[in-house]
């Protein structure tokens, strides 16, 4: 039976960032926005929602007297993109 | 994409591009490869000539390279760290990896200053093979592993041979698995940056 997909990932900015993530330990905003060719505003919007699910944690602190902020895949945010990868593979089989 | 037109088969799409992108976020390890390499093979060929040819007692003063490439590394991480936007999980692993070799060249030295020298090379070959081989296998960089099966080889060689002789097959262990590797490393980083 096709499990519905998470209303949280299923949406091209924030299943990049989590993409993204899941293979890093962590990576700078900077960075996400650059290979996600996302504005720094919407890329802004996305990743609190991700932060508010749970799904990743946000770490702003200062690096060389300039803020930085990190984000970082959380367990909640692995589990959640695994069941979102299965769901997938649920549709795509039963599309075939 | 509209997000109301974001398909299964987009996800997909997705989820591809974007780790296939974290896949040329390794950083640039070349550097302590060539660094170390060419201080080693430097030393190496400095000691075997003055040792057997000079015929100078003071032949271990080359070894005192280490300092030099201590400092650069040091210099080299800082800066590196300090630019780096990004760490993945290959990195930290490689990270883990050459502090334990470090560990283990200077605990190394500190058991044959007090043991002797006299095997020291085979030691130090089977280090170099071990850091070659896991870098190797975990950058996908074939060169390294054939360095460092060579290097290990040599090791087994150096058992039946001379210190002088050592000295030379040091040389070529660091060639091997430091000096050529290095290069296309570095090459094949830059292909992808």
């Amino acid at each position: 039976m096709f499990k519905d997909l998470d209303p949280i990932l299923h949406s091209q900015l924030r299943l990049a960032v989590i993409s993204l993530l899941i293979s890093l330990k962590e990576a700078e905003f900077t960075y996400i926005r650059e290979e996600t060719n996302a504005t720094a505003g919407n890329l802004s919007v996305q990743i609190n929602k991700l932060k508010e699910a749970g799904y990743i944690e946000v770490i702003k602190q200062f690096k060389d007297n300039y803020p930085q902020t990190i984000c970082r895949i959380t367990t909640a945010g692995f589990k959640a993109f695994e069941d979102y990868v299965k769901s997938l593979q649920t549709y795509l089989s039963v599309k075939k | 994409m509209p997000e109301d037109n974001f398909s299964p088969e987009d996800s997909i799409q997705v989820i591809q591009s974007m780790i296939d992108k974290t896949k040329a976020s390794v950083a640039d390890n070349s550097f302590y490869f060539l660094l170390w390499g060419w201080l080693v093979f430097v030393a190496c060929v400095s000691q075997f000539v003055l040792k057997v040819i000079v015929d100078s007692r003071w032949h271990p003063i080359v070894w005192s390279v280490n300092i030099i490439g201590i400092v650069l590394s040091i210099y080299h991480s800082v800066h590196e760290e300090r630019k780096r936007r990004v760490r993945n999980y290959i990195d930290e692993c490689l990270d883990y990896l050459w502090i334990s070799i470090v560990v283990s060249y200077v605990l190394f030295g500190l058991a044959f200053a007090r043991i002797g020298w006299e095997n020291c090379y085979t030691f130090y070959m089977m280090l170099y093979g071990l850091g070659s081989f896991v870098t190797g296998r975990l950058l996908k960089v074939q060169p390294l592993v054939w360095g460092a099966i060579a290097s290990w080889a040599l090791a087994v060689v150096s058992t039946f041979t001379r210190f002088d002789i050592n000295i030379l097959l040091c040389a070529a262990a660091i060639l091997f698995s430091y000096i050529i590797p290095g290069y296309l490393l570095r090459k094949k980083y830059r292909e992808q940056h």
